[in-house]
């Protein structure tokens, strides 16, 4: 799995509604002024659509940015 | 308490090793009413026994399986209520929801707990003016973001106790549900770590009373258990602190 095609999933997942171009790898997801609780359910939806992994909240809220998500996917699928 | 009459009643206590179940038993145990729990957490119902001196009986079952099912229908006496409490919340966003997730959800949420009670009456273990009390939750009604399969899944129990008050009305058996509004739980703690500390001190504004604690709704099983709430049948009683009141 690659993170530039992760990043892109996420990216698609939310433009639609929101500008997300300028969304990095390293950039603090949760610091975009129109997050919320019910963008972190898409994002754990979405992994566990795309890559069979199912976050657990908590381990949600301990991952800030998308390289953050890409590495607790990858640990998790080993 | 005695005016409640639960003394010696017989009452199965689905999920009880936490939460709503949890603080039903120990009301219940408190009111001299004979227990029979089961659950998923062995350790947390032992440890709720010992706490108990009414638990007449722990029984292990995974209610996923139906021969577990049966076998937990099999090792109990005939009872005077069913307290249906084993649930899971799953929040999950509407256009993701797929096959796998409906089963997940409504195994534990609908399948069990109709397979549950189904049998109970097939093997005639519900005495005649018994009580069933369904958890379900003021979501079914009043929706939240991400809620789809768990409120669609309590919208079908209450669906299934509603028929039920009416084809064993006959035998003075009732059904009702309690539909609780955000309960301070583990599951209720497990739900919020997705959330920030803002947005629950938000989301609790809306509840004139603040959330609820576990007891508010055994309260309210318990009377439903009881002989006290004889006339009432196939209904559901929101437990929500005023939060359809709709004020904020």
């Amino acid at each position: 799995m690659e993170i530039e095609v992760f990043l892109g999933k996420i990216k698609a997942e939310f433009n639609e509604d929101y500008d997300t171009g300028d969304l990095g790898l390293d950039d603090n997801i949760k610091n975009m002024e129109w997050w919320s609780s019910m963008h972190a359910l898409v994002i754990i939806a979405l992994i566990d659509t795309e890559y069979d992994v199912m976050l657990e909240p908590s381990q949600m809220k301990s991952a800030n940015t998308v390289r953050e998500l890409f590495t607790l996917i990858n640990n998790i699928k080993g | 308490m005695e005016f409640l009459g639960l003394r010696n009643k017989k009452i199965l206590v689905t999920g009880a090793s936490s939460g709503i179940g949890k603080e039903t038993c120990q009301l219940l145990s408190s009111i001299g009413a004979d227990i029979y729990i089961t659950g998923r957490n062995m350790e947390r119902l032992e440890e709720l026994r010992d706490n108990c001196k009414n638990v007449k009986q722990l029984i292990a079952a995974d209610l996923t399986d139906d021969d577990s099912i049966e076998s937990l229908v099999d090792s109990i006496p005939m009872l005077d209520g069913v307290v249906n409490c084993a649930g899971i919340i799953f929040p999950f966003p509407v256009k993701f929801i797929g096959e796998k997730h409906i089963s997940s959800v409504f195994r534990i949420n609908f399948n069990s707990q109709v397979i549950l009670n189904s049998m109970l009456f097939r093997k005639k273990k519900i005495q005649k003016s018994a009580s069933i009390v369904f958890v379900s939750s003021v979501s079914s009604q009043f929706p939240y973001e991400g809620g789809a399969l768990y409120t669609s899944s309590k919208a079908a129990i209450e669906a299934y106790s509603r028929a039920t008050a009416l084809e064993y009305a006959k035998y003075s058996i009732r059904s009702n549900v309690v539909s609780p509004g955000l309960v301070k739980t583990k599951i209720f703690e497990k739900t919020m770590e997705a959330s920030s500390k803002e947005e629950l001190e938000n989301y609790e504004k809306n509840y004139p009373l603040g959330y609820g604690d576990p007891i508010d709704v055994a309260n309210s099983i318990v009377f439903l258990l009881s002989a006290r709430s004889r006339w009432i049948t196939g209904q559901n009683i929101i437990l929500d602190g005023g939060l359809t009141l709709g004020s904020k």
